[in-house]
């Protein structure tokens, strides 16, 4: 485990959002998964995607536990919106008070629609579509809803972050500045993030919900 | 055009496979790709995605025709690029939207690929906002709808429509608060006015 957090820092975020504390020492991935009761699988197919980038077979979707995968992603949503975005715009806040004035009130405001945004997408996902999820795994049939709706639905929550930052690139008038570069840094971190997050909605969980679908239709089916 | 693209590779050899994916990843586009392997794969991940682009080895489907493939698939839309690993008749080659080989260079790929990729719509390549686009992002940004815009300016809605698409793709700026800033620090605005808005 440590050799893989070693090698990949993204790994990091991940640990953490499984509720998985630093300082596992020379234990394996299975062991620390284990005494933290997470699922192997799903800890393992979310850490693969992250550092392999789109290597998500057929084989990986039916071993996956679709509570442990909601839990992950409802911790990176707090995660995002608790304390990434709030800590951009911390840091936007800090480069733009050098110069009070209404440029300064666009981007803030362009910000602020932002967040409100991904905000409105996660809840979404809170109160909907995770708690069919819920129902279904414990083998309730929600008729009115199918993962499907979800699936159209689903649109990319990153393509406005790097709007904003292009726009601050290209548009914001500032002097080589080390702390708006910090800025920067963060959004092309958080926009990755936010990217990779979706990546496992739509790679993991739709399909692994789409499985499940088709298996409690099949029982239900058996059973009339 | 920074919109994600998704590609689905079907070619069984898993070497040729992951070097073309390679060669994707190369390129400057956010794509979102999926490996089929074999004609089932092929069947299940066209009932799960709505690709846009697909890169297939006519071996994996029988050589059979891509007109019939887009018609199997019910996707009038998606490009269809043939990916030759052995000689193929040419007058079926002729029938795809392009056709790789896999002897090509990486280069030639790659040009293949993007010109596949960007729609013709695409090819305003000049940033620079014409008078009458640059008057639009002001009464964008001052808060009026299509319609009043085009009242005021004397145009049809459709008119206007169309200015704001060439804008959006000009700029890459698809909100009307990324306007306000390129509004602002392009002074097409008065301060005063956006104030009022509020």
């Amino acid at each position: 485990m440590s050799d893989l957090a070693t090698h990949h820092f993204r790994i990091l975020l991940v640990l953490n959002r499984f509720g998985i504390g630093l300082g596992f020492g020379e234990k394996t991935i299975a062991e620390v998964c284990n005494e933290n009761n997470v699922d192997v699988e799903t800890f393992l197919a979310v850490a693969n995607m992250l550092v392999k980038d789109n290597d998500i077979t057929e084989e990986t979707i039916p071993n996956i536990s679709p509570e442990a995968l909601i839990t992950y992603l409802q911790r990176s949503h707090e995660y995002f919106l608790e304390f990434k975005l709030p800590a951009i715009r911390q840091g936007l806040e800090n480069v733009l008070t050098e110069r009070k004035n209404d440029l300064n009130n666009a981007v803030l405001n362009y910000f602020d629609e932002y967040v409100e945004e991904v905000r409105k997408h996660m809840m979404y996902e809170e109160t909907k579509v995770f708690p069919y999820i819920r129902e279904l795994v414990e083998g309730k049939n929600n008729r009115k809803y199918n993962i499907d709706i979800f699936r159209r639905h689903h649109d990319q929550v990153e393509y406005r972050l790097k709007e904003f930052k292009q726009i601050l690139i290209k548009y914001y008038p500032a002097k080589g500045s080390n702390e708006l570069n910090n800025v920067l840094f963060d959004i092309f971190n958080c926009e990755y993030d936010l990217a990779s997050h979706n990546q496992i909605e739509n790679q993991l969980l739709i399909p692994s919900i789409l499985k499940l679908e088709q298996k409690n239709r099949l029982k239900d089916e058996q059973t009339n | 055009m920074s919109k994600q693209i998704k590609v689905a590779i079907a070619e069984s050899s898993d070497v040729i496979r992951t070097g073309i994916i390679s060669i994707l990843k190369s390129m400057n586009f956010q794509i979102f790709f999926v490996e089929i392997k074999n004609l089932q794969q092929l069947r299940q991940s066209f009932a799960h995605h709505n690709f846009d682009i697909l890169i297939l080895n006519p071996i994996l489907t029988g050589f059979s025709s891509p007109q019939q493939l887009k018609k199997e698939f019910c996707k009038s839309g998606i490009k269809i690029i043939a990916l030759q690993s052995v000689l193929c008749e040419n007058s079926l080659m002729l029938q795809y939207d392009e056709s790789v080989s896999i002897f090509d260079s990486a280069e030639q790929i790659i040009s293949k690929l993007k010109k596949a990729i960007s729609s013709p719509e695409s090819d305003i390549s000049s940033e620079c906002l014409s008078s009458r686009e640059k008057e639009i992002v002001g009464l964008v940004v001052k808060g009026l709808s299509n319609k009043q815009i085009a009242e005021k300016l004397n145009l049809s809605i459709h008119t206007v429509i169309t200015h704001r698409r060439n804008i959006s793709t000009k700029l890459d700026i698809h909100s009307t608060s990324g306007l306000t800033i390129y509004a602002i620090v392009n002074k097409l605005i008065e301060i005063d006015d956006i104030k009022k808005n509020d």
